[in-house]
């Protein structure tokens, strides 16, 4: 067979540790021996003795009896008037727009009898395409978070009158302030939106007493992770301070230092999507990636060539590349040996594609920024790749305002009054506990937020806003583009839209008076804004009410796109760039970076927690990443599971220190720890979500010694420096390992492993998929016979089911050379089929119920010489023991497979589990015992078990949204919530098909491609799962599993799966590969069997 | 002692019907239910006024001969012409249509119906059939008390008549010179007498017990079956009324039922569509739509925007873990409301789970032998119920033509043995796979 590189998933597999041979042994680990268990001195809380069991027992016959004697009478309320787009039981979609700050994406938000309970991507509006990322998909959640103020608060009491409790005092503060000239600072994240600013403007006319140059009210725009140094940097080059629009589908090459653009970096949803589509092996060309980077991130983890430095060698890199094509910058140049070899490839491929490139850079050092602004020049990006004509809106962070602002405030030199909007800067400033205290001091103190969070609960006053499915709001997220927010549900609390709030509190004619619930003074004012800018610039439309109700409809508008010139580069700027580069001081540089699901932490949501990092496959912490050589060195653990946690290490940088477990993550560039964004929040036990916070064994939250909540994580923010007018993110510091107990890492990774059986990932080069047959990088699985060798689909134990060209058969197909591991369809499947949230403590256990997961292999050229198991029986991982800094990754999504012939369904003793004519293999909960042997027998191990009651037991109170009244409102309505005892796992969304399906029958149609699609599926923002009937042949998974990519994942057990997964192919030169993967020819035969 | 008053009602009623001209009257209530009842009753001002005695009233007013058949046929050529129906023009809001294709006498058989008919709130003041309905129910449950009562007192009555037996014997037992069993208790009795006739005793209990087993098994095989189940409600619908006499569409209502997976129960809104005008005739009927009206905010002229959402008692409840869609029964299966409902247009007293029994009396429908809303009511119809006999055979329905021609195309043989019975049933076409309904 013809596997050529050797892939683990986890530290512990390749070293086959003790305690990973025993987990991999096990499907479900060893139950505690009797004794144990009776031992267990917290089983005492629960103990029972033999007549209270009796008693318990008798009692629960007798009542389970008179119970099902009697069922409960139903109430059925319809409305009173029935909204005319409401239908029971049918979703109404609306399309809308997401923005929070640092995520845009154009979405389509589903609502059931008015409540939405699923977002995706609009795939035919908007410049995104579709493209989300875990938090936006979890957005729905927040909504129905039963910690969201339901009134505003002033003074800390709550109060319900907003007029009188909260307009009055401020409007009345305000005007005092006016009087007497003194300083109103608005504190806000980015603000993207033009009506929102003309609202502000009001608010400042009020403020500067109808003076529009008046300097009585500033406003200062914050975002927690700052783009600011890409703005200085194209001022000094190019005199202006924009965002250029990227376009990641025109390069041919991309070279991003440390910039994870796939996750977090700028417009990270739409490079997502530009970026998938060019990689498709079968197209004209396809994409050659480059990533130098420190910890391993998303998109370092699909990059071609990877290449590891420390941040502080990103300007080296910069400088050698520039050096290479003969610009001199005077910043030092050298690298390590390693990531020399990558440069060197790298500028190859730069020279080649020229202008068709892209070169990126995380760092917010203006310095840095500007050799990348120059090596972008030089390759005449700004003609192509780069569109200066068409800046991003957002990231308009003004760090050194802030940062002044900050440092007036602490230090005594308050304003008069500060409203916070949209930011949470007591939580992401380096100093925000200071900033606490200090704001305290402030006369009139306003938040906005939807929570007393870190920031709102130091505040006098706190108008809660609308959530964002509550309200309507308009976006200018780049020059040509303008988009529309509409609300989805009647705000459910008696809160107040932001954006009138500014109106009212700037209203000096009483032209806004406040409307409740049904307020329309936000959307006329944004009709309003519309109908004069934006209507009167466009000349498509002649009609306002057309061209409102169009954009209503598409969500959002494009004017003309002015194209890509390139403006003139001034050198000058190039001059100091040498001076503001300066060596760390440190003995470790810390990199303070995003996960894919928690991002910057702007959500506490116990889905976003509970969903596997793409990298780590840790959930509810972080951690400090180091790469596992170092531990090694270190003496650290770097082996853990369900019962041996990993060692914990104090990280300094400058005066502060964070004291966490230290993961091993293969990868990370030596000499540089990893620390991520958005944990810690809650510290001082703010009411900001039940997810933020730790829980106990049995239910309940863990408390510290004053009696508070103890957060989940470690707040790095506290870590960001101020250094030349920007935030910094990239530190210098050091790490000590603490001698303290271990501590407990809840990680899907060492669970539902491969078993070492290589015919799971396929993988090649573009070089060997272009220039050799489909036996050379997709061997057939042949078996030996008396007549040849012939094809593994030929031999079968039973008679097959008869799915194949009869009615319908639903399939997938999944690319893994598009999969880039982002974690979007794990939420949406999470979402879609009501999957419980079960906390750390039981993920810990494996016992995580999620149906689709995404293994994360990671692979090694340096052992697919020795690892080709040419020889299986002197083939040993230990003697394959090799350098593993920086493996090449692979996502692979695993759900359950719908096998034709299921080694599930023949094992279940109640037919619980079978095969439907459909090719779905169909799980009814009903009937299922819990017998638990079908996931015994799942050779993909994607089958979970509900241990407990999740809607209703208390350990789960705290964690799982449906144990809440509110919470609950988010459950879909289509799908069984699960009871304890029973199996569940991925149903191919089967009420998504049977929906599809009877949509077509309704309309007397057959079903057509895009009738039918999966949650996974419609949320990818890379568009790497194909879904649809197979039966069909004209249909685009019929057309995908037939391509010589496809192949079935252990295909040689004949399980006959109806999940296709495709070769992956990375744009590289690879000489060792091409050597082992050569063209064989095989008997002629049809992997899509025709004989049944 | 209602029931006879009813009759009495009733008699007197159709008397009064065929004293007049049988034909005229026919017609009348034709024309009149046809072209008039949209607004106009008998004994009550809607949105046009009442029609009782209105020739008598126009001719007392002073209205001039032949104005009122003038009126009708076109009223703003009679307002021009005389005073009295100008006067009358005056006095509603609304407009009358112009019916210029009635003759006079026609004209004048609306009115001799009209007249004909009885105010129900001076001539009935007594109930209605939908309360005779529930004091039969309350019979019916005085029933199996008297049973109770019954078995009771034949207890005393067995106990006595043993203890006089028991008497009789030790006295006859005295006097011929047997030995008496003077202390023997009833149960040692029981006991000796049960030993004398231990064969018949162990069979006699074996056949009890076999016996409690079997109607306990078949009990538990009943638990959460829910045919004929009547909830109250908080109005006392009748949907013989609605759907029956006024002939309305059951899917003006329950309208969901060709869209969605609900058939939905109606929205005040669309209650009022027609109770806007319909205010009721009878108190009883009058109370009833106070109701609609109060959950509507309905003051009579207005809305007062005050609503109170009306909390029905679900009739046809089915457990979580089954989904069932109306939309893919009736819009494309073709069935009707009552081959699963009942009719309901005979359906006098609140709505109800019909039992299978009553089902298999629906003409067209499959004879069921399981109970209604059980599994295997729904699977016992799936597998005899053929995928072609919907509306949408051969006309539009591209759907199941395409599953037909995958079949036919790929494997014949599977197809053929489908065929064995003459149709392609929903059992065959995977109507019987746990996850078209369990999900």
């Amino acid at each position: 067979m013809g596997t050529t590189r050797k892939y683990w998933k986890g530290i512990e597999e390749l070293n086959q540790t003790p305690e990973f041979i025993q987990s991999r042994d096990q499907e479900f680990p060893r139950s505690t021996s009797v004794d144990e268990f009776l031992g267990d001195e917290k089983l005492r809380e629960t103990s029972t003795d033999r007549r209270d069991f009796l008693k318990f027992l008798g009692f629960s016959v007798a009542a389970a009896t008179v119970a099902a004697c009697e069922s409960p009478v139903t109430k059925v309320i319809p409305y009173v008037i029935k909204p005319e787009n409401v239908t029971p039981g049918m979703p109404t979609w609306y399309a809308s727009t997401y923005y929070d700050g640092a995520s845009y994406a154009s979405i389509l938000v589903k609502t059931r009898e008015g409540r939405p309970i699923f977002v995706k991507g609009n795939r035919d509006y908007g410049f995104t395409a579709g493209a989300v990322n875990p938090q936006i998909v979890a957005s729905v959640l927040p909504l129905y978070d039963s910690n969201r103020l339901r009134d505003p608060k002033a003074n800390g009491a709550t109060v319900s009158d907003w007029r009188q409790d909260i307009d009055n005092p401020i409007k009345q503060q305000l005007a005092a302030i006016a009087a007497k000239k003194g300083k109103v600072v608005l504190v806000s994240n980015t603000i993207i939106s033009p009506a929102t600013f003309a609202a502000i403007d009001t608010l400042r006319m009020k403020v500067n007493g109808g003076d529009a140059a008046g300097t009585s009210f500033e406003h200062i725009q914050y975002d927690p992770v700052s783009y600011a140094g890409i703005r200085k940097a194209n001022e000094a080059t190019f005199g202006m301070p924009i965002i250029p629009d990227y376009d990641f589908s025109k390069a041919k090459t991309i070279v991003s230092i440390g910039a994870d653009f796939m996750n977090g970096w700028l417009m990270s949803n739409e490079y997502t999507h530009q970026y998938s589509t060019r990689r498709n092996p079968d197209a004209d060309w396809m994409s050659k990636h480059f990533q130098f980077e420190s910890i391993l991130s998303v998109s370092g983890s699909n990059a071609d060539y990877r290449g590891m430095i420390k941040p502080s060698e990103q300007a080296s890199v910069l400088a050698y590349l520039l050096g290479k094509f003969g610009v001199t910058t005077g910043v030092s140049s050298q690298l390590n040996a390693a990531a020399t070899k990558i440069a060197d490839v790298a500028f190859d491929a730069l020279k080649k594609s020229k202008k068709e490139s892209l070169v990126i850079s995380s760092s917010n050092n203006v310095a840095v920024q500007i050799l990348v602004n120059k090596l972008n020049a030089v390759l005449g990006a700004y003609d192509a790749t780069i569109n200066v004509n068409n800046p991003v809106n957002m990231f308009a962070s003004q760090d050194e305002k802030m940062n002044q602002f900050v440092n007036n405030v602490i230090g005594g030199k308050n304003p008069d009054a500060v409203i916070f909007y949209g930011t949470n800067p007591v939580y992401t400033l380096p100093n925000g506990l200071e900033f606490a205290k200090a704001i305290k001091n402030i006369g009139l103190s306003v938040s906005l937020s939807q929570f007393e969070d870190e920031t709102a609960s130091n505040c006098k006053f706190i108008a809660p806003d609308h959530n964002m499915l509550e309200a309507w709001n308009d976006f200018n997220p780049k020059k040509n583009h303008f988009a529309i927010a509409q609300p989805t549900i009647r705000p459910l609390f008696n809160t107040a839209q932001a954006q009138e709030s500014f109106l009212i509190w700037g209203d000096t004619n009483n032209v806004y008076a406040r409307g409740g619930k049904d307020s329309k003074v936000v959307y006329d004012f944004i009709r309003a804004t519309w109908g004069t800018t934006l209507f009167a610039s466009q000349s498509v439309l002649v009609d306002e009410e057309t061209f409102w109700n169009k954009t209503i409809h598409d969500s959002c508008y494009d004017l003309e796109l002015v194209a890509a010139s390139a403006p003139a580069f001034n050198d000058a700027a190039l001059g100091g760039v040498a001076s503001k580069i300066t060596a760390p001081k440190g003995e470790v540089e810390v990199i303070l970076y995003q996960k894919s699901a928690i991002g910057l932490g702007l959500q506490v949501n116990p889905w976003l927690h509970e969903m596997a990092d793409s990298i780590s496959k840790v959930t509810w912490d972080n951690y400090i990443t180091m790469n596992p050589t170092e531990m090694e060195k270190g003496k650290y653990k770097i082996s853990f599971d369900q019962e041996h946690g990993l060692n914990i290490a104090t990280v300094k940088v400058g005066n502060k220190d964070l004291f966490l477990p230290v993961y091993p993550s293969p990868g990370q560039a030596i000499g540089t720890v990893g620390i991520a964004l958005g944990y810690g929040r809650g510290e001082n036990d703010e009411n900001i979500g039940n997810a933020a916070f730790v829980t106990k064994e049995y239910g309940g939250f863990a408390a510290d010694e004053k009696g508070n909540r103890v957060p989940v994580g470690k707040n790095a923010y506290r870590f960001v420096s101020f250094e030349n007018g920007t935030y910094h993110y990239d530190l210098a510091g050091s790490v000590k390992k603490e001698l303290s107990d271990l501590y407990p890492i809840a990680a899907t990774q060492i669970h539902h492993t491969v078993m070492a059986r290589h015919s799971i990932v396929k993988e090649t080069t573009l070089d060997i998929y272009k220039s050799k047959g489909k036996e050379a990088y997709n061997p057939s699985h042949m078996i030996a016979t008396h007549d040849g060798a012939k094809p593994v689909s030929d031999f079968d134990l039973w008679d097959a089911h008869p799915v194949k060209h009869v009615g319908h058969r639903w399939g997938m197909t999944i690319d893994l050379n598009n999969c880039i591991g982002c974690g979007a369809c794990l939420i949406a499947c999470q979402v879609e089929n009501n999957v419980p949230v079960v906390g750390k403590d039981e993920v810990r256990r494996a016992r995580e119920m999620a149906w689709l997961r995404i293994d994360r292999y990671y692979s090694s050229d340096e052992e697919a010489t020795i690892g080709l198991r040419k020889d299986k029986e002197t083939f040993s991982y230990h003697k394959a023991e090799i350098p593993v800094e920086n493996p090449k990754v692979v996502h692979m999504p695993m759900m359950c497979q719908h096998c034709n012939h299921a080694s599930c369904e023949t094992v279940c003793p109640v037919a619980a589990t079978n095969h439907s004519n459909e090719g779905l293999n169909q799980m009814s909960y009903n009937r299922c015992i819990g017998t638990r042997y079908c996931a015994n027998n799942c050779p993909y191990k994607v089958r979970r078990f509900n241990w407990f009651n999740y809607p209703s037991y208390k350990k789960f109170t705290q964690v799982n949204p449906s144990q809440d009244d509110l919470g609950r409102m988010v459950l879909n309505p289509d799908v069984t919530v699960r009871t304890r005892g029973v199996m569940e796992k991925c149903s191919f969304c089967v009420q998504k098909i049977q929906s599809g399906k009877l949509t077509a029958k309704k309309e007397g149609r057959s079903v057509v491609d895009g009738d039918v699609t999966s949650a996974c599926a419609e949320v990818c923002p890379s568009n790497a799962i194909t879904f649809g009937d197979w039966n069909d042949t004209t249909s685009s998974i019929r057309k995908s599993s037939e391509e010589t990519r496809a192949y079935q994942v252990l295909e040689e057990i004949g399980m006959q799966p109806n999940v296709w997964y495709k070769t992956k192919v990375r744009n590289e030169k690879n000489t060792l590969l091409e050597t082992l993967q050569v063209d064989k020819k095989v008997v002629a035969h049809n992997t899509t069997d025709n004989k049944h | 002692m209602f029931r006879s008053f009813n009759k009495w009602y009733f008699g007197a009623l159709a008397f009064l019907l065929f004293t007049g001209s049988f034909d005229a009257q026919a017609q009348g209530e034709g024309l009149f239910k046809s072209k008039c009842a949209t607004c106009h009753q008998p004994h009550k001002d809607g949105t046009g006024p009442k029609l009782f005695q209105v020739r008598e009233k126009w001719e007392s007013g002073g209205a001039k001969e032949g104005s009122l058949v003038k009126w009708v046929h076109n009223w703003q050529a009679a307002a021009a012409t005389d005073p009295y129906a100008e006067q009358v023009s005056k006095m509603y809001p609304s407009a009358m249509s112009a019916f210029p294709e009635l003759s006079e006498e026609e004209i004048n058989s609306i009115f001799d119906y009209v007249d004909a008919q009885p105010d129900p709130a001076t001539v009935v003041a007594g109930p209605t059939g939908g309360d005779t309905g529930m004091t039969e129910v309350q019979e019916e449950g005085g029933f199996s008390w008297i049973w109770i009562l019954m078995g009771a007192v034949f207890l005393i009555v067995i106990v006595a008549v043993g203890g006089v037996r028991r008497q009789l014997k030790s006295v006859l037992n005295e006097k011929e010179g047997l030995p008496t069993k003077e202390d023997a208790t009833y149960a040692e009795e029981l006991r000796s007498w049960a030993w004398t006739n231990k064969i018949y005793v162990g069979i006699g209990s074996l056949v009890v017990i076999l016996a409690l087993l079997v109607a306990g098994y078949r009990e538990l095989g009943n638990i959460g079956v829910v045919e004929a189940y009547q909830p109250s409600q908080p109005i006392d619908f009748p949907h013989s009324v609605h759907a029956g006499v006024n002939g309305i569409d059951c899917r003006y209502c329950h309208n969901s039922a060709t869209k969605s997976k609900s058939a939905g129960i109606p929205t005040v809104n669309v209650c009022m569509n027609c109770h806007k005008q319909v205010s009721g005739r009878t108190p009883e009927q009058e109370t009833k739509i106070k109701a609609i009206y109060e959950a509507a905010g309905w003051d009579g002229t207005m809305y007062s925007g005050d609503t109170k959402p009306i909390k029905w008692n679900k009739v046809h409840v089915l457990p979580d873990h089954v989904y069932f869609n109306h939309s893919q029964h009736v819009t494309v299966a073709g069935i009707d409301c009552k081959q699963c409902h009942g009719d309901m247009t005979k359906q006098k007293e609140t709505a109800r789970v019909v039992p299978v029994s009553e089902l298999n009396k629906v003409e067209g429908n499959i004879k069921l032998t399981r109970a209604t809303l059980t599994m295997g009511w729904c699977i016992e119809c799936h597998a005899e119920t053929g995928i072609s006999d919907g509306p949408l055979d051969g006309k539009k329905d591209g759907y199941y033509d395409e599953i037909h021609k995958r079949l036919m195309d790929n494997d014949k043989k599977l197809y053929n043995k489908y065929l064995e019975d003459g149709k392609v049933t929903v059992k065959e076409l995977g109507g019987w796979e746990c996850a078209k309904c369990h999900y």
